[in-house]
């Protein structure tokens, strides 16, 4: 909506530069984050900050690519600092990452299409509860959740281990540290959300298309199959938004595992060690995870206000 | 006419259909949402009813077991002067963070909405911090924020903000729930200018375009024309905004934990370390009851004082 001091060519220069500059500002941390990625060891701390510089693609050869630190420590810092262990080859940390988010989006997806054509197609009493119920269940705090998940955990494993009526290939079942304990938690976590941002897309199809299949003689699972294929692309935009949220999380895994599973946030935490912190494998590490994430956003750039609304806003 | 007697006809055998089957059947909506609830379940009231549970017993290491306590852990927590000062870093923290993001995010939004040159590829930068992982965002800003080489430390030297002897993170705690909050503030103000544009973008001219014609100007136009019909979408970013900034974790955990002293220390964070860190599960639960009875007090009072519609 245009007023009318915009008129004038001016202004509106004047007002592109002022956006510009703001958005360079909201730009500027991730671009550092990624400048320091590339820089050698010296410029990441050297003040004022430096934009030119000989980039490097060592804290990526290490992260990424499995070059043994120390080799590239000595190099950039003519000593051996990091005491990390070695800790720092993160392929296996973004491979974990990636199966939790995408085995858990496909649940959350497969649960939540379900809900959420049950909650907007069928009338039933006391259906706006049910959605403000599972409304409220997106305020949980996730500490007040991981206590109880983790005294659970203990309990279902403690109950396999003690007990000699148990199968022997079963007395070694384990839920803490492992991927399927982080998958449930994680799927449970988003399925608020998937709910609610997949319901906003079914009502916005007319139920005459189910009736229509109905009237075909079709039952409901093909009517809702059809109706699934009217919104795919809101579809997409609830996986992509619920892979995010689960690759992003933090509190959860962090108290839910012990170093045998661990995730891109929980690694990257552990980066910080006694002996100050590693930026360059950080930096690189950082960065690397968050490319994919972009570019998912940027795909369902115009569903982004419907997801992070839980569908009460549609942009 | 024709089309009518169609949909009628479907109607009335749909529900026959309904009828003829029982209460598992796919023409009924139990069965739809039955794995949701039951997920759900898992996830809200089955902690709830833990943690109220646990809430009575004290943990003990040496045996690893739940011994019965009554509300001993209640009338700590009640007098726990960590509880309060967390509590009273959670509002400061919440408080400053909403006022901060609300503002910035509506000036923002009505800059954009002006339409600059490159609208586009603005909006698409600036929703890229929203999915910055969170905890990488506290590490960022732990860089720009560190005491000797952070750029954002450097910048506020060089500005006379900031004294080095007295740093953003570190010293002695007096500007440590700044440095947290730059962080929330640079990662969630793009979602108040994403929500507010989007709502900037909907509103009916009409209004505006008669207000131009009676000669407002434009904090009149802002004050009583705009806000007026963005109410319904402002309140909805409060409350999400609200809730998430309640239970902020992250930064806290990457970039202070709670410290220096207990100057950041979030309700959330103290809660962590009762549980995890000394392993009093007992009082944790207790805590973690109280910051369910709270969130939902703020949701309820939210709701009704920002007359939400979901």
């Amino acid at each position: 909506m245009a007023w009318k001091w915009q008129a004038k060519k001016r202004n509106r220069i004047i007002l592109t530069v002022v956006c510009f500059l703001i958005t360079f500002f909201f730009f500027f941390p991730i671009l550092w984050w990624f400048l320091c990625s590339l820089k050698p060891y010296g410029d990441i701390f050297h003040l004022p900050p430096i934009f030119i510089f000989k980039p490097t693609l060592t804290w990526y050869q290490v992260v990424l690519g499995g070059v043994f630190y120390q080799s590239t420590e000595l190099a950039q810092t003519g000593a051996i600092t990091g005491e990390g262990g070695g800790l720092y080859y993160s392929i296996p940390y973004l491979r974990d990452s990636t199966i939790i988010a995408t085995v858990s989006t496909a649940l959350v997806i497969a649960i939540a299409s379900l809900a959420a054509y049950g909650l907007s197609r069928f009338n039933f009493r006391r259906r706006e509860n049910l959605v403000f119920w599972i409304l409220s269940t997106r305020m949980m705090p996730p500490i007040v959740a991981a206590l109880p998940f983790y005294l659970m955990y203990l309990n279902i494993q403690n109950m396999f281990r003690s007990n000699p009526n148990m199968p022997t290939f079963l007395r070694n079942f384990q839920m803490i540290d492992t991927y399927h304990g982080i998958i449930i938690l994680h799927t449970i976590m988003n399925l608020p959300l998937a709910i609610l941002m997949l319901k906003s897309f079914f009502d916005d199809v007319p139920r005459e298309l189910d009736e229509a299949t109905l009237v075909d003689g079709g039952n409901r699972l093909h009517a809702f199959w059809i109706v699934l294929h009217y919104i795919r692309p809101g579809l997409a935009a609830t996986a992509i938004l619920s892979f995010i949220f689960s690759w992003n999380e933090f509190l959860l895994t962090l108290v839910l595992t012990k170093g045998g599973v661990r995730t891109m946030p929980v690694a990257a935490s552990t980066f910080i060690t006694a002996y100050g912190v590693e930026w360059g494998y950080l930096a690189a590490l950082g960065s690397a995870a968050m490319v994919p994430v972009f570019i998912f956003i940027l795909l369902v750039q115009q569903h982004l206000v419907r997801g992070l609304t839980l569908g009460a806003v549609k942009g | 006419m024709a089309q009518t007697s169609v949909a009628s006809i479907g109607k009335a055998r749909v529900q026959r259909t309904a009828k003829k089957r029982g209460i598992l059947s796919i023409e009924r909506p139990v069965i739809w949402l039955l794995p949701a609830v039951v997920s759900l379940f898992l996830f809200s009231i089955f902690p709830l009813f833990f943690n109220l549970y646990r809430s009575f017993f004290r943990f003990d290491p040496s045996t690893k077991v739940f011994l019965p306590i009554g509300t001993r852990n209640w009338t700590e927590l009640i007098q726990d002067p960590r509880v309060h000062n967390s509590l009273w870093v959670t509002l400061q923290y919440t408080t400053i963070a909403l006022v901060i993001e609300l503002v910035l995010g509506m000036v923002i939004a009505l800059l954009f909405d002006q339409e600059p040159l490159g609208l586009p590829v603005l909006t698409s930068v600036i929703i890229l911090p929203m999915v910055v992982p969170p905890a990488v965002t506290g590490l960022i800003f732990q860089l720009l924020e560190h005491s000797e080489f952070g750029v954002l430390s450097w910048v506020l030297y060089g500005l006379g903000l900031l004294q080095p002897s007295e740093p953003l993170l570190g010293g002695t705690g007096r500007h440590a729930l700044m440095g947290v909050l730059f962080a929330d503030i640079w990662q969630w103000t793009p979602f108040m200018i994403l929500i507010f544009s989007a709502g900037l973008k909907a509103l009916p001219p009409e209004p505006l375009e008669a207000a131009l014609v009676d000669g407002a100007s434009a904090w009149q136009r802002f004050w009583f024309v705009i806000v007026p019909l963005l109410r319904p979408v402002i309140a909805i970013a409060i409350l999400v905004r609200l809730i998430d900034l309640y239970r902020v974790f992250d930064y806290i955990y990457l970039m202070t934990a709670g410290g220096p002293g207990r100057a950041t220390e979030v309700i959330s964070y103290y809660t962590y370390t009762q549980a995890f860190g000394f392993t009093k599960w007992g009082y944790a639960s207790a805590l973690g009851m109280f910051i369910l009875i709270l969130i939902n007090l703020i949701a309820i009072v939210g709701t009704k004082v920002l007359k939400v519609e979901w």
